[in-house]
């Protein structure tokens, strides 16, 4: 298996130089970009399976370059963990609705950071389901080649949004605590990031409900978590 | 025109209607007596009771002596006629007596209006009180405007001050205004037409008025004193807004002065616990690794220790305790130094410097006027585009070096020059990812100042900016 690639923005160097050295050391590849539009122009040119970016950066910030990774196409979806200085839950929110699959406050610790790396990297082995592919209505979904087809044009969706799809799937009917799914696709070190939740299942009703306000697929469990709603299928 | 006057006038426009109607135009008794029914009825309601009164009487005399037969004499012939002049007596004296309450009525109204016109033209004024000034005296100099007392004077229990305005002197001392405030009583001197009366807000009494001449009723006057303290009281708690808004402000300001110096020091210490805990998680680092790592620790503390002294250096500025450590220094070694520390801030940057040949030496505190230029340079590299070339140079003029810091920047507005060099002040449209105190420039005109020197900034919106540093040259004999 070849090394992960990962792409490390920050505008200030001396974090990059850390990174860089650390990561190296670690087996990853790493490359550097100092501003956002640096990233983009990387990303651009080549594949990465990860980008660490950090949030505050002058130019366009990092929550501006992650939604424009998400936006444009860079074959497979690199992973994006947002470093920010501030831990103000609105930042973390904007960070993830933006399309990142994960934060870290700085100053951080690099065990952590490592930890949300190899947590961020992990991808759901994609085995243990019935059908490869299923179709909700209009939408069609197949975790063979990660895809998801609605009327209007592919939609795309981020490497832990199909995981987490995945998982529902895998379980459907039934009450999915939010440790659990938590756990099953971000990592064992997870359990308690409900707003990881909140904005997660936000962002596939949005890709695959008819109408994401009124869920007919992805339903609440109050108290308790989410609840996949698989309709009989011939 | 006086009493007396106007009682002579009364006379003669009896004996003038009497002239009239004996020797001119002959006519009978009936109309002689409706004529001077019409003048005692015009003398009433121009002049009053008394002045109609006298006329009724002079024009039964006249009557009777001029016009009832026998005429030539005070008798009276016919009883008739006794009857006809009594009536006429009554009728005038009734009539004068009416005409003259409606016209005091008349006066009384226009009096009570001109009350209440001043009282709204001062209830307005109250409304304009500028509060920045003292209050009080500016209440007590417009009602002596609106009302034009001929002097008056309004105690303030609060400050405990006595506000006098007007051109006369007050006959009442200042301790009997503080009485009538204490005791809350009324004050009459008839002889110096004064009046004194406390002010009362609710039942609280917070001073009192002194007024002298005016001819104000008593109801006016209770209406005057409660604007008066409606005045007071509004003004007070308008100053009470303004204290707590400006406390508001203050403690805005100390949480975004908090905040941002908070986001500087966690930058190096950012770099410091990710290489530190990187070092401690990995068992057995390469050499290479250890020694890039370590390297970034012992730069970055060194960052923390110079965010450490600069804001040491800051908050005793900010207190106005700058103290001076002067010593001969070069301009280029000096430049050069903060170049050195700010390596990994102009990082990615082309940073020309241009030091004139022949730079004397200056007379500095190398430390505060490199914490001044390099607030410059901090801010040319915050506020222009991430890979645009910074220039620093040095030149000499006639009595001073002049050292300067010029970026590519946005430019600064010609109106917006100067205010940059204001404590926290920021401009608007500062990107959201520049992160400062609002204290940088400040401090710098502070530590600029200190060396007798200046700080300017020289710039066209839209063509970047350069700020420069004059510091007066050192006499050739010194430095010989």
């Amino acid at each position: 298996m070849s090394a992960s690639r990962i792409l490390v923005v920050d505008d200030e160097p001396q974090i990059r130089r850390v990174m860089r050295t650390t990561l190296a050391a670690r087996g990853y590849e790493v490359e550097d970009a100092r501003s956002g539009e640096d990233a983009l122009e990387k990303l651009r040119a080549g594949r990465y399976d990860l980008v660490l970016l950090d949030i505050n950066m002058p130019g366009i910030g990092g929550v501006e370059a992650c939604r424009t990774i998400r936006q444009e196409r860079h074959g497979l979806e690199p992973a994006i963990i947002m470093l920010t200085v501030r831990s103000a839950e609105n930042d973390k929110v904007e960070a993830l609705d933006a399309g990142a699959d994960d934060y870290v406050t700085k100053p951080f610790s690099t065990p952590e950071l490592l930890a949300r790396i190899r947590a961020a990297l992990r991808r759901m082995p994609l085995t243990g389901l019935e059908r490869p592919r299923i179709n909700l209505e209009d939408v069609e979904i197949d975790f063979g080649a990660r895809r998801v087809k609605r009327p209007g044009g592919e939609v795309r969706l981020t490497p832990k949004e199909f995981d987490l799809l995945h998982y529902f799937v895998a379980h459907p009917n039934k009450a999915l605590s939010h440790r659990e799914l938590l756990q099953a696709v971000w990592g064992p070190d997870y359990g308690d990031e409900l707003e990881y939740l909140r904005v997660f299942i936000n962002q596939l009703r949005k890709k695959i409900e008819p109408q994401p306000a009124k869920p007919r697929y992805l339903l609440t469990e109050p108290w308790v978590g989410y609840r996949f709603h698989l309709p009989q299928q011939d | 025109m006086s009493f007396l006057l106007r009682l002579l006038a009364a006379l003669a426009l009896v004996v003038a209607t009497t002239f009239v109607c004996f020797h001119l135009i002959p006519v009978n008794a009936t109309t002689v007596a409706l004529g001077y029914l019409v003048g005692v009825l015009l003398i009433a309601t121009a002049w009053g009771f008394w002045e109609a009164f006298a006329a009724s009487l002079a024009a039964v005399v006249c009557f009777n002596f001029f016009f009832l037969p026998p005429v030539g004499t005070f008798h009276i012939a016919d009883p008739q006629n006794w009857v006809a002049l009594l009536a006429f007596l009554a009728t005038s004296v009734v009539a004068s007596r009416l005409s003259a309450r409606a016209r005091q009525r008349t006066q009384e109204a226009l009096h009570r209006q001109k009350e209440m016109e001043s009282l709204y033209a001062l209830s307005r004024a109250v409304l304009l009180t500028d509060t920045r000034q003292a209050p009080a005296a500016q209440i007590a100099h417009r009602i002596q405007e609106i009302f034009e007392f001929a002097a008056l004077a309004l105690y303030d229990c609060s400050t405990g001050e006595v506000h006098h305005s007007g051109k006369e002197e007050l006959p009442v001392p200042d301790d009997q205004l503080k009485q009538a405030a204490s005791l809350g009583i009324v004050l009459i001197d008839e002889v110096n037409r004064t009046v004194v009366i406390p002010v009362r807000l609710g039942g609280r009494i917070i001073g009192s008025l002194a007024v002298r001449g005016g001819a104000l009723s008593d109801t006016a006057l209770q209406a005057l004193s409660n604007l008066v303290a409606i005045a007071l009281e509004r003004v007070r708690s308008q100053e009470a807004a303004y204290r707590a808004e400006a406390a508001r402000q203050s403690e805005e300001l100390k949480s975004t002065l908090l905040d941002s110096i908070a986001h500087e020091f966690k930058t190096p210490l950012t770099s410091i616990k990710a290489a530190a805990s990187a070092l401690l998680c990995t068992p057995a680092p390469n050499q290479e690794e250890q020694r890039e790592l370590l390297t970034v620790v012992d730069e970055e503390a060194d960052r923390l220790g110079r965010l450490v002294t600069e804001a040491i250096q800051m908050a005793r500025i900010e207190a106005g305790k700058i103290r001076l450590n002067p010593e001969l220094c070069s301009v280029e070694s000096l430049i050069q130094g903060i170049l050195k520390q700010m390596k990994s801030v102009v990082e990615g940057r082309s940073t020309t410097l241009s030091i004139a040949a022949d730079m004397p030496l200056i007379i500095a505190d190398k430390e505060l006027l490199g914490l001044a230029i390099r607030q410059l340079l901090d801010n040319a590299v915050k506020y222009s585009p991430p890979r645009s070339p910074i220039v620093i140079s040095g030149e000499k003029t006639e009595g001073s070096v002049i050292i300067s810091v010029r970026d590519q920047g946005p430019g600064i507005p010609e109106r917006e020059q100067s205010r940059i060099f204001q404590k926290f002040y920021r401009r608007a449209d500062t990107p959201r990812h520049v992160t400062g105190s609002g204290m940088g420039l400040a401090i710098s005109l502070e530590i600029v100042r200190a060396h007798g020197g200046e700080i300017w900034v020289e710039s066209v919106p839209g063509q970047g900016s350069k700020f420069c540093i004059s510091v007066p040259r050192v006499s050739e004999a010194m430095t010989a």
